[in-house]
């Protein structure tokens, strides 16, 4: 199903954390919160939190541990009501959304296999979010289709990305306070930045005879 | 420039410390405060670039200031993260709705909250108008002609770019101009603008960016980090925490952070604003003024009119010709990237570098009116997965393409979207923590805005080609908003007159970007603060309206 360079070979030994003394109190405080063991969650239960997972490690291939942590800091989102700012005027507000779609997931595994969307096949677990991103239908259950895969899909990279493991697989060094860069420019590096292993491997490029 | 000019008329730089401190904490303690029952020159709701220029230039004709703001008086130094998701608290993120044609998402796009403003977290480009911009319904048949020209915000435009300071190439377009600071090194991203630009035969220039190139008074260097959009620790890129706001409690403004504005006071006898209902640690509390300035841009100002409606302003307070929250602009942002074998590292450096205005004016050989510029934009992790995720991507696939990301370089359009009655804000049914009601923001994009992003999008991937990238993918987007609450020669044209004082409630004066009529296809932060900084010098000379300019209809 992959023709693309896997995200571990780029940069194998670079390890964003390495570089936390260099960082300033606050950020470092911050980004060592999470990569802790997370809080138990409190605005999602039990059934819900482990859906959530579920779905989280399907939308970015990820293992469950790492996407139990992502799960955890959406569920403190949606406790305290963090969202981005706005909501379409279609769309309920975000912790409602989020609540209706986990049940609809359970909905549409029981047609499927009639379990749980937890209790699926991961491979059933992505074929059934193919189906919900690629459809034409304008509804999904009682949200609007598109705005409500933006939605997961902007929470969960927005976990991800903040996560030094994302970091590590892009060869990004995250926080550069106060350290800044003295290296800028086309192929310049810092010392602590590393050369990509595989310059040449285009993703876009692997995937045109797909 | 001569610095000691810059400090005679404005000691912001000067009085902010000279080490890693970052905020002058005695000056924040030893603040002058007010009571409510003393009725003050002027109260001003936002204390972003409006406001806050307002209110440096007053105090120093001895105006006696409260500046309220709904966000935290931000320390950089203890309440900044150099971190993308943890600058969430930099964005206006109580609620809002969004809907229309086109809706255009908010937060982190266009709004800030706090102290400082959207200004706190903008990239810092700091580009003028151009003299077009004043005119267009005259000249071009499209948009809205302002009551001011260029040349009324011309010395202003030169005094706050001393003031910021600016850094940039000598610049060609509109009114061609210096500026104060040379131009920084570029990056990665900002090569790639400058190498595709020359092959394509476009012309592009090094910034103009409001982050100091050098120290300036105690302010440090830029140190590259590119955290532009996370607030700058440094205190190197401009906002009015650093470059208006102590310059301005020096002169004894009171600075009332945390504090939500629900109502502006109003006296139907005499037909004048009465100061502003406040809600602060969940109580309600009445501050009077002279002169109320609503400085909370372009969505919470039109908000505040709305939720101030009362009897002689039943549909919202200045609303008698169904103005406030129309002609809402925002400015169409495609992003675009391109793949090269070389490590761009787009991360590194400032996002703001280089730009173009070459395509800024009307270009009589094509079917649109109006224009757009190109700037260099450097999206982090969290951003960049929003173009990659926009293509389809999820999985494992959007995972393999974000671990190619140094090797992305991102250029982004401002394409000038035209005023429409119909783009709007109005009151949702939804109601905010203390029971207000929220915005609601209408946008739909009409035919001449639709072409610019198209013909933005081609330019941009003409130069990226040009500069040998490949895979070229595309973001639609928005970015900034000006409208709302416009300025006109006339009550019919506009809330508020030339000298953005409200036409129907003399003593509200409206000094931020909420007025603008029409906006270029320029970072409007600069305009913003020139335009307050003209709005002050005009309270200044005539400062309180005579009895005979209250309108009639008040008294009756």
């Amino acid at each position: 199903m992959s023709g693309g360079q896997a995200p571990e070979d780029r940069f194998p030994t670079f390890r964003v954390l390495a570089q936390a003394p260099a960082w300033d109190a606050a950020t470092r405080e911050l980004v060592l919160s999470r990569v802790r063991p997370p809080h138990p969650p409190v605005y999602l239960n039990g059934h819900e939190f482990a859906t959530a997972t579920a779905l989280v490690g399907q939308l970015l291939d990820l293992d469950d541990e790492l996407a139990a942590h992502l799960a955890a800091s959406i569920d403190h989102r949606l406790t305290e009501d963090e969202t981005d700012g706005w909501h379409y005027d279609d769309m309920p507000v975000d912790h409602d959304v989020w609540r209706q779609v986990l049940a609809g997931l359970d909905d549409d595994a029981r047609q499927r296999n009639g379990t749980t969307f937890v209790e699926l096949p991961a491979a059933e677990q992505h074929a059934l979010l193919h189906a919900l991103h690629t459809s034409q239908d304008e509804r999904w259950h009682d949200l609007n289709r598109g705005h409500t895969w933006d939605l997961l899909l902007r929470y969960t990279c927005t976990a991800y990305y903040a996560h030094p493991a994302a970091w590590d697989e892009m060869g990004w060094p995250g926080p550069a306070y106060p350290r800044g860069y003295k290296n800028i420019g086309i192929d310049a590096r810092e010392p602590f930045e590393q050369e990509d292993r595989v310059p040449s491997a285009d993703p876009t490029k692997d995937r045109d005879d797909e | 420039m001569r610095y000691r000019d810059v400090r005679k008329r404005n000691e912001s730089a000067w009085l902010l410390p000279a080490d890693h401190r970052r905020t002058n904490q005695a000056l924040r303690e030893g603040m002058r405060t007010f009571g409510d029952d003393d009725e003050v020159d002027l109260v001003v709701v936002g204390c972003g670039a409006g406001g806050s220029t307002l209110m440096q230039r007053l105090a120093r004709h001895g105006w006696r200031i409260v500046g309220i703001d709904a966000g935290p008086f931000w320390d950089p130094e203890a309440d900044w993260v150099s971190d993308e998701a943890g600058s969430h608290k930099l964005y206006w993120t109580e609620p809002r709705t969004i809907g229309g044609g086109d809706p255009v998402p908010l937060g982190s796009n266009n709004s800030g909250r706090g102290v400082g403003g959207s200004m706190i977290h903008y990239a810092g480009y700091a580009p003028r108008f151009h003299p077009s911009d004043f005119k267009e319904l005259t000249n071009e048949g499209v948009g809205a002609d302002w009551p001011i020209d260029y040349a009324d915000l011309q010395p202003y435009y030169e005094a706050i770019e001393e003031e910021l300071p600016v850094a940039g190439q000598p610049w060609p377009w509109g009114v061609p101009h210096r500026y104060p600071q040379s131009p920084h090194p570029v990056g990665g991203n900002g090569e790639v603008f400058q190498r595709g630009a020359l092959a394509a035969g476009i012309e592009a220039r090094v910034g103009p960016v409001a982050i100091s190139n050098g120290r300036f008074g105690h302010r440090s260097h830029c140190i590259y980090r590119g955290f532009c959009l996370q607030g700058c620790k440094v205190n190197a890129k401009a906002s009015p925490l650093i470059t208006h706001l102590p310059d301005a409690i020096e002169h004894g403004v009171e600075i009332r952070p945390d504090t939500m504005v629900s109502r502006i006071g109003f006296d139907e006898r005499t037909g004048l604003a009465t100061g502003v209902h406040y809600l602060r640690n969940g109580r309600e509390h009445f501050q009077k003024a002279r002169m109320v300035a609503v400085a909370g841009y372009s969505i919470e100002t039109p908000r505040l009119l709305l939720n101030s409606a009362n009897d002689r302003f039943p549909n919202g307070m200045l609303n008698d010709f169904d103005l406030v929250g129309r002609y809402l602009m925002v400015q169409g942002a495609p992003q675009t990237a391109a793949r090269f074998d070389s490590e761009i590292r787009m991360y590194k450096a400032p996002p703001p570098e280089v730009s173009t205005e070459q395509f800024y004016e009307t270009d009589p050989s094509k079917p649109y009116k109006r224009g757009f510029s190109i700037q260099t934009v450097s999206p982090l992790p969290i951003t960049w997965a929003e173009h990659v995720a926009a293509q389809g991507h999820w999985g494992r696939e959007l995972r393999e393409r974000m671990s190619d990301y140094v090797h992305w370089a991102c250029l982004g359009a401002l394409c000038e979207f035209l005023p429409l009655a119909e783009n709007r804000i109005t009151l949702s049914e939804e109601k905010d923590r203390h029971g207000l009601p929220v915005a609601h923001m209408s946008y739909s994009q009409c035919d001449n805005d639709k072409m610019l992003v198209d013909a933005a999008t081609t330019v941009m991937s003409e130069i990226l080609s040009a500069a040998g990238g490949t895979d070229v993918i595309t973001i639609k987007r928005y970015a900034h908003l000006v409208g709302g609450a416009r300025m006109g020669a006339t009550e019919r044209d506009g809330v508020v007159d030339r000298e953005c004082r409200a036409f129907a409630v003399p003593n509200i004066v409206i000094p931020d970007g909420s007025v603008f009529p029409t906006q270029g296809s320029a970072n409007p932060a600069l305009s913003i603060m020139a335009n307050a900084a003209r709005v002050a010098d005009a309270l200044a000379t005539r400062p309180m309206p005579s009895a005979t300019e209250v309108p009639a209809g008040a008294a009756a």
